[in-house]
């Protein structure tokens, strides 16, 4: 088992991080009852793991008794019927799924399975009808129609089932689901807290952490746990024990979009942009992200450049980072920033060296 | 009673099938600009060629006593055949015959065919029906040729030539679905067209052909004529039929033509076009020999339907044979059924130019308007393919300088950093209307390809071009799956998307590398696309990894942050020391992406072609 999963928090008590918040969490359950919920922060700030360690606390140890389930619906819109498959967890209390995998239909998902749930309300032991708590994950990737959809069935259902939400950013949650939700921001962990967590980590491993080792795994994870837990582990396969200077590995798709970066710098034409090309293409098949690929990129460029085209740069990576969301091809506009940012840099060595 | 609507029935559907022959091979027709004339004569064969007609599929008839039908099931030939006297009859009580069928030619002389063409086929067939069987190994010609070439008539021609009886599969009308519940209330069976045709193939390949009226002394010689294939639907029908047609390649006795149509590139976008292909290439190598027909010039056209009007006794200027001639783009038999057209009614014609009191041959404007107006009734739609309309918006070829023609009231008043010399092809969208492209795949070609045009100092180019691309995607994707209803709407931001592209590619280019060979490539973004779903896929399988299944992760980080990590270990663990981080498996490369809709073999196209245009 990897660390990460191993010394995940499984209760609200264990927490390390962010205790403040648990604390919150535990108190708003113990009413037996709880608003909608609507977890955002950066990735690896420990969202999931809050949530995990919410439901054990309402539902006790039934909430980790989940099975996998590969569910078909059949959706009747309108004129024809469609079949839709997705993959959701769930225990006896709670449902767990992603609607954003169903792509443009995923408003459909999400009208159909929280009927579904409010149809069959579990009953707890006092014979009270009980609720059922619904976790939809990157709700921030849903359509605007699904959200719209999600606002309507959320007041119609809210009786029978409570939604716990989980995104990265809020910002593209409507406003109408936010206000309904209880908004609970997750902090990415500051750095001390790391090495907080690293420490903990090494010991219950019975490590021995030369000073300032942990500082340093912290400091390249860009203060996300997920990834400063993973690299610790990784420097443990690779060499133990620790020396204070041991180099920590790189994320493989950082390294390349390094390479690409230094490609660009190296030469702007047609040409070059046609080879960097063909490297996006790499990312993309490995299913990085397209907006973390240009976030990358452009602070790997930010590093090398000078101070006047920084703001011109910066503009143009968020003017092009806003179409890829609206666009359907992530390539086209990866690209178009490549080309402009050459274009740019091409006047500016001219300009300067000419 | 129940006979007689059976009939009608029949007749219905046949004639829409003749009408169809018209359609799916539109090709090209006139258009109105001066360069079109070039364009013509470009596309059309160099060669003369002789009189031809149409190569009818159920015409077995009067005409030609040496037809002779055989091949189908005993249930259809009852049908057949009092539908051909039902035909004949309404044929004379309705209209004058077509003229396409009443100038059928008769002799080698007639044909409008190139006599080069006509020659190779005939000496083919003499070979084989002088000598004694068995001595050849490959009895099977495969003609291919657009359609109205011919084919079907030089067979038909030659076999008379011969004294040979051409015994003729004709493909059965497709059943439609009265008549199949007809059937099956009466009790009758069906049977797949398909099958017919391979039960048809495999008697005459086993038992050649037996002489309907056996008391017949002097045998003549037989000539095996296989118009038209059967329709095949799938690749399971479409392999059935290959490896009959095979069979019959590599043992039958008689001399077998095999017609095969080809349709024109752009509408090849399915796939039947592509598999009659493939057919035509296994049966070649499988011993056939193979003759391709030309479309027919406009001379033989024009001579063939001179005599028609001599014989018809209608007198029709040479101008407007010319015209018809032209808008035919070598289709012989379209082009007799526009005389017919235009005889019976010449005024409703060309009225409308010949009351242009501008008129003149004098100038080719004029005559340009006069086709313009003609190519209504006569022409055919001029079809271009996507790779020749590609290759123009990538070489963006323009004037070399402004035309002084340019009154100041058309002109915008741009600055000079945004003027372009006016372009050397018709309007964008015209072109992209032509070529039938579809905004995205055209989107993608020109993605995929236009980096090479831009010369390498002209980064500014790349951007401007790069930016429209992004601009022509947003207009694609917006409303994704929303508007999918209202397809007006959508058609309307398609276009606008595929006009931006291309006008962006044209606009943005002002600085092209000097024109060289090029090959098109087929966009990689497709197959990125593909193995990027594959990835996806086995990431969200793997996606409950985390967490101890206890609960899902985001596909992101999985990807960021789990996957490397993973792999890493792996390759520790399995002592690679392989520093190179980057060892993407990347496993569905090898897959084939030609089922995309635009396919492989047109990058193998490219070169010259590319160049010329």
């Amino acid at each position: 088992m990897l660390w990460v999963d191993k010394y995940r928090p499984k209760t609200l008590d264990q927490v390390i991080v962010h205790q403040e918040t648990a604390e919150n969490l535990k108190k708003l359950v113990t009413e037996q009852d709880c608003p909608h919920l609507l977890f955002y922060g950066p990735s690896g700030s420990g969202k999931k793991t809050l949530i995990m360690a919410l439901l054990r606390q309402i539902f006790g140890t039934s909430a980790e008794k989940v099975k996998v389930e590969n569910r078909t619906w059949k959706i009747d819109a309108g004129s024809r019927t469609i079949d839709l498959e997705l993959t959701t967890l769930s225990s006896t209390n709670h449902v767990e799924l992603s609607p954003s995998d169903a792509g443009f239909q995923d408003r459909y998902i999400v009208q159909e399975i929280i009927k579904e749930m409010a149809k069959n309300r579990p009953i707890d032991t006092k014979g009270k009808k009980g609720y059922k708590v619904l976790v939809l994950n990157e709700v921030d990737k849903l359509s605007r129609e699904a959200q719209h959809s999600l606002r309507r069935t959320m007041e119609k259902y809210s009786a029978s089932c409570r939604l716990i939400l989980c995104c990265n950013s809020s910002s593209k949650v409507t406003e109408a689901i936010r206000s309904r939700c209880l908004n609970v921001r997750i902090n990415a962990p500051k750095e001390e807290q790391i090495v907080k967590v690293l420490e903990f980590i090494g010991k219950k491993e019975g490590l021995q952490l030369p000073p300032g080792f942990a500082a340093r795994v912290a400091d390249k994870s860009n203060r996300s746990l997920r990834r400063a837990i993973l690299s610790f582990e990784t420097c443990r396969v690779q060499q133990y024990p620790f020396s204070s200077n041991q180099a920590i590995p790189p994320m493989d798709w950082e390294e390349y979009v390094s390479e690409i970066c230094s490609d660009i710098m190296r030469e702007q034409s047609p040409k070059r942009l046609f080879q960097v090309r063909g490297k996006l293409y790499e990312l993309l098949i490995n299913c990085i992200p397209p907006e973390i690929i240009l976030k990358k990129l452009l602070s790997e460029l930010l590093k090398k450049l000078d101070e006047e085209l920084k703001h011109e740069v910066c503009h143009w990576a968020a003017y092009y980072e806003h179409r890829m969301r609206m666009g359907q091809k992530a390539i086209f506009h990866l690209e178009a920033f490549v080309a402009k940012f050459m274009s740019i840099y091409k006047a500016f060595l001219i300009a300067t060296f000419g | 009673m129940r006979k007689i609507r059976d009939t009608n029935l029949m007749i219905l559907s046949s004639d829409d099938e003749d009408d169809c022959d018209y359609k799916p091979n539109s090709h090209r027709s006139y258009t109105k600009k001066p360069k079109s004339r070039s364009f013509i004569t470009r596309t059309n064969p160099r060669q003369p060629k002789k009189p031809r007609v149409s190569g009818s599929r159920s015409r077995f008839s009067r005409d030609s006593p040496n037809l002779f039908e055989v091949g189908f099931p005993e249930e259809d030939f009852e049908e057949l055949f009092s539908w051909s006297k039902v035909s004949a009859d309404s044929g004379r009580s309705n209209v004058k015959e077509l003229w396409v069928d009443k100038h059928k030619p008769h002799s080698l002389e007639e044909l409008a065919v190139h006599k080069k063409k006509v020659e190779e086929v005939k000496s083919w067939f003499e070979e084989r029906l002088k000598t004694t069987k068995g001595n050849l190994i490959n009895n099977v010609v495969v003609i291919n040729g657009k359609a109205g070439v011919g084919k079907s008539t030089t067979i038909q021609v030659i076999a008379s030539h011969f004294g040979a009886r051409l015994c003729e599969w004709n493909t059965p009308t497709p059943t439609i679905w009265q008549e199949h519940v007809h059937n099956t209330n009466t009790g009758i069976q069906y049977t797949s067209k398909l099958d017919e045709f391979v039960n048809f193939i495999e008697k005459i390949r086993k038992y050649g052909l037996i002489p309907s009226s056996s008391s017949e002394d002097a045998k003549p010689s037989i000539i095996l004529l296989i118009d038209d294939l059967p329709m095949t639907n799938g690749r399971v029908a479409f392999e059935r039929l290959q490896s009959c047609l095979l069979h019959l390649v590599r043992s039958t006795q008689l001399p077998t033509a095999i017609l095969v149509s080809d349709y024109d590139e752009a509408d090849s976008a399915d796939h039947t076009a592509r598999r009659l292909e493939q057919l035509q290439l296994s049966l070649e190598n499988a011993g056939a020999c193979k003759v391709s027909f030309n479309p027919i010039t406009n001379n033989s056209i024009k001579k063939t339907l001179s005599r028609i009007c001599r014989q018809e006794q209608c007198s029709v200027t040479d101008e407007q044979l010319d015209l018809i001639a032209k808008g035919s783009g070598g289709d012989i038999r379209h082009a007799i059924t526009s005389l017919q057209l235009f005889c019976v009614k010449p005024d409703l014609v060309l009225n409308g130019s010949y009351s242009t009191p501008s008129y003149s041959y004098g100038k080719e404007d004029d005559i340009d308007a006069l086709v313009s107006g003609i190519s209504l009734l006569f022409g055919r739609d001029e079809t271009l393919s996507l790779f020749h309309a590609l290759g123009k918006f990538l070489h963006n070829k323009r004037e070399t300088e402004v035309a002084n023609a340019i009154t100041p009231g058309d002109a915008f008043l741009v600055q000079e950093n945004f003027s372009r010399l006016p372009l050397k092809m018709d309007a964008p969208e015209k072109v992209l209307c032509q070529a039938h492209g579809q905004a995205r795949p055209v989107t993608d070609f020109l993605h995929e390809n236009v980096l090479d045009f831009i010369s390498d100092e002209a980064m500014d180019d790349a951007w401007h071009v790069s930016s429209y691309f992004s601009d022509s995607d947003l207009l694609l994707s917006s409303f994704r799956g929303m508007l999918a209803r209202y397809n007006e709407a959508e058609n309307v931001l398609q276009s606008a998307a595929a006009s931006v592209a291309v006008r962006g590619v044209l606009f943005g280019n002002s600085h092209p590398s000097p024109p060289r060979w090029h090959a098109i490539r087929k966009p990689k973004l497709w197959q990125v696309e593909k193995s990027m779903l594959h990835n996806q896929k086995e990431i969200v399988r793997q996606r409950f990894i985390a967490y101890n299944g206890s609960s899902s992760c985001n596909v992101s980080d999985v990807a960021t942050g789990y996957m490397p990590l993973l792999k890493w270990l792996e390759h520790r663990a399995s002592g690679f020391e392989d520093n190179q981080a980057l060892v993407y498996c990347n496993k569905t490369d090898g897959e084939s992406c030609d089922r995309m809709g635009l396919d492989d073999k047109e990058s193998d196209i490219s070169d010259d072609e590319i160049e010329e245009w």
